[in-house]
């Protein structure tokens, strides 16, 4: 490892904290390599990874897409209907969602929270809702409320409020503390201040994070018809049960449409937000 | 606005303020009072205290200990709504200008009336029109009339220091603090700042306290000097005295430090100086 002239140029050996790669270290590397090996190889069994069954299935596949060309025109008033009532779920349970996330966020950000006790109660009851997927609160939904959009309206507002509400939060405890210093001196309570200091700040960022969640909630509601929470989805499935594949088709590319579309119009309108 | 006070009552009155963090003491025992109209700058180098009391007076952070009286109302125990009505007569003009960034200027200075206001007008954005011409005319005070409507943050340093004027004389304060205010500005722009603030407080007696740390500037602007050093009054002082002594080599103008040793009554704390 001895160099001809160890000493650079300035003549002085400067001690180089760069960590010596002894044997303790190749240990600890080679037995992250095994762990990691380990446990893909227990994924791949628990989820049941056959090539084999693929690759019998694709003909199927292939199979369905012949047959659903051409995509069917039969009723399709209906799905067009179907599909602006998926838009609507999303709008609607946005809306909500959006409302309930801005009165919660506050006492979940930790620089406008009036007291820890309220914001840590604020924090876990967001998660929760965080945690469960609208899919599964649509499930409950169905069986509370009956089969329909209103469940899945519902199902969309509870999880999106959870997720908004942290991002409200995260959002507001970015803002400077100088602006809300010189709103309290004014005399101002707690609400004023951050109606006149925090809001103005963070409201096209809040703006542009709702269009996102809108668009995000028009993809997964299209699934929630699955479970009876109406929209496009119920189509789906009904033209899976009864292999109509080109009612499928159609419905597909209904979809796609859609997705597309609101894709688009969201990112436009994010752009002139920001 | 009353004045039902007596006359030769000061505008703000601190007694025996402290405040240590940990085991260092940044305010050490601070007194003094300062009447309506007077223009006091607070000298002192960086360290020495000046923000801190500024944030203690104003309660954004809580003293150990000592009393604190805007007109004679005790600022030191107030709690809740009290203390925001307290605050109403106490403007906080900071070194970042701390404007609300997206609003206009207006929208700033009207920020000083929010303690008047009604939380449910606030939110709609709804200020009486002798509100919006009080606002007005505070801007036209401090030459911005033209700029009311330009965004906080496309005015230059100068001019947001001056929107920050504007708000506290849109509050009606009658005691102004002024935290290294021209610290972030240029020459020109710190005398035209320091200018303002010397006139309001002459014009409208307004007791302004104004924190620098260039002697040459508080000895321009300011009726009257308090030399703080390690978190305690060393020198308060007539500015015209003060520079007189400056001259007179008792204290070194950047530090307020004695040169030499064995000064007599500046060398007093200075045993105190080793933290």
């Amino acid at each position: 490892m001895k160099e001809a002239n160890p000493e650079g140029r300035t003549g002085r050996i400067y001690p180089d904290p760069r960590p010596s790669v002894g044997s303790s270290h190749r240990i600890a590397r080679g037995s992250l390599l095994l762990l990691l090996v380990g446990f893909y190889a227990i994924s791949l069994r628990l989820a049941e990874v056959n090539p084999q069954k693929l690759w019998v299935g694709l003909p199927k596949m292939a199979g369905w897409a012949v047959k659903a060309w051409p995509p069917s025109t039969r009723q399709l008033d209906v799905l067009i209907l179907r599909a602006a009532e998926t838009v609507a779920m999303a709008a609607v349970g946005t809306t909500l969602a959006t409302i309930l996330a801005l009165l919660v966020c506050v006492f979940a950000a930790r620089n406008l929270t009036p007291s820890l006790l309220l914001y840590y109660p604020a924090r876990w009851f967001l998660n929760i809702l965080r945690g469960i997927d609208s899919f599964v609160f649509a499930l409950l939904f169905v069986a509370a409320v009956g089969l329909g959009p209103f469940a899945g309206v519902l199902g969309i507002a509870l999880h999106t409020w959870g997720t908004m509400a942290k991002l409200f939060a995260e959002q507001m405890e970015t803002v400077e503390l100088g602006p809300l210093e010189s709103m309290q001196m004014t005399g101002a309570n707690r609400l004023k201040v951050i109606s006149y200091a925090v809001l103005p700040d963070v409201l096209p960022n809040l703006l542009s994070m709702t269009l996102f969640w809108w668009e995000f909630n028009v993809r997964a509601s299209t699934v929630l018809g699955v479970v009876g929470a109406g929209g496009i989805g119920q189509e789906l499935k009904n033209s899976m049960d009864l292999l109509d594949f080109p009612r499928l088709l159609t419905v597909i590319l209904i979809i796609l449409m859609m997705v597309t579309v609101i894709d688009q119009l969201s990112a436009w309108v994010r752009r002139r937000l920001l | 606005m009353s004045h039902g006070q007596a006359a030769n009552e000061p505008a703000i009155k601190i007694v025996h303020l402290k405040k240590s963090y940990g085991r260092t003491m940044v305010l050490n025992d601070v007194s003094f009072a300062v009447m309506a109209g007077e223009f006091v700058a607070v000298l002192g180098s960086s360290g020495a205290g000046k923000t801190t009391l500024f944030r203690c007076l104003t309660r954004l952070i809580e003293p150990d200990s000592g009393e604190v009286y805007v007109r004679g109302r005790a600022l030191h125990s107030a709690r809740g709504g009290d203390l925001r009505m307290a605050r109403r007569d106490l403007g906080l003009i900071f070194q970042q200008f701390n404007l609300v960034r997206r609003q206009s200027a207006l929208a700033n200075v009207l920020a000083g009336r929010l303690g008047f206001v009604s939380t449910l007008n606030v939110l709609l954005r709804r200020f009486s029109t002798a509100d919006r011409q009080l606002a007005l005319a505070a801007l036209d005070r401090v030459g911005l009339l033209e700029h009311a409507g330009q965004r906080a943050d496309r005015l230059s340093g100068g001019q947001q220091q001056r929107v920050a004027i504007a708000r506290v004389l849109a509050q009606e304060s009658h005691c102004v603090l002024a935290d290294e205010p021209v610290a972030s500005l240029d020459p020109n722009s710190a005398a035209s700042v320091l200018t303002t603030l010397r006139s309001i407080a002459h014009e409208r007696s307004i007791a302004v306290i104004c924190n620098l740390h260039q002697v040459d500037l508080a000895t321009t602007f300011a009726d009257r000097i308090i030399g703080l050093r390690n978190g305690e009054v060393v020198a308060d002082l007539p500015a015209a005295g003060f520079e007189a002594v400056a001259q007179a080599g008792i204290y070194d103008p950047i530090t307020l430090t004695a040169p030499d040793v064995g000064q007599s009554d500046v060398m007093i704390n200075e045993k105190r100086r080793s933290y």
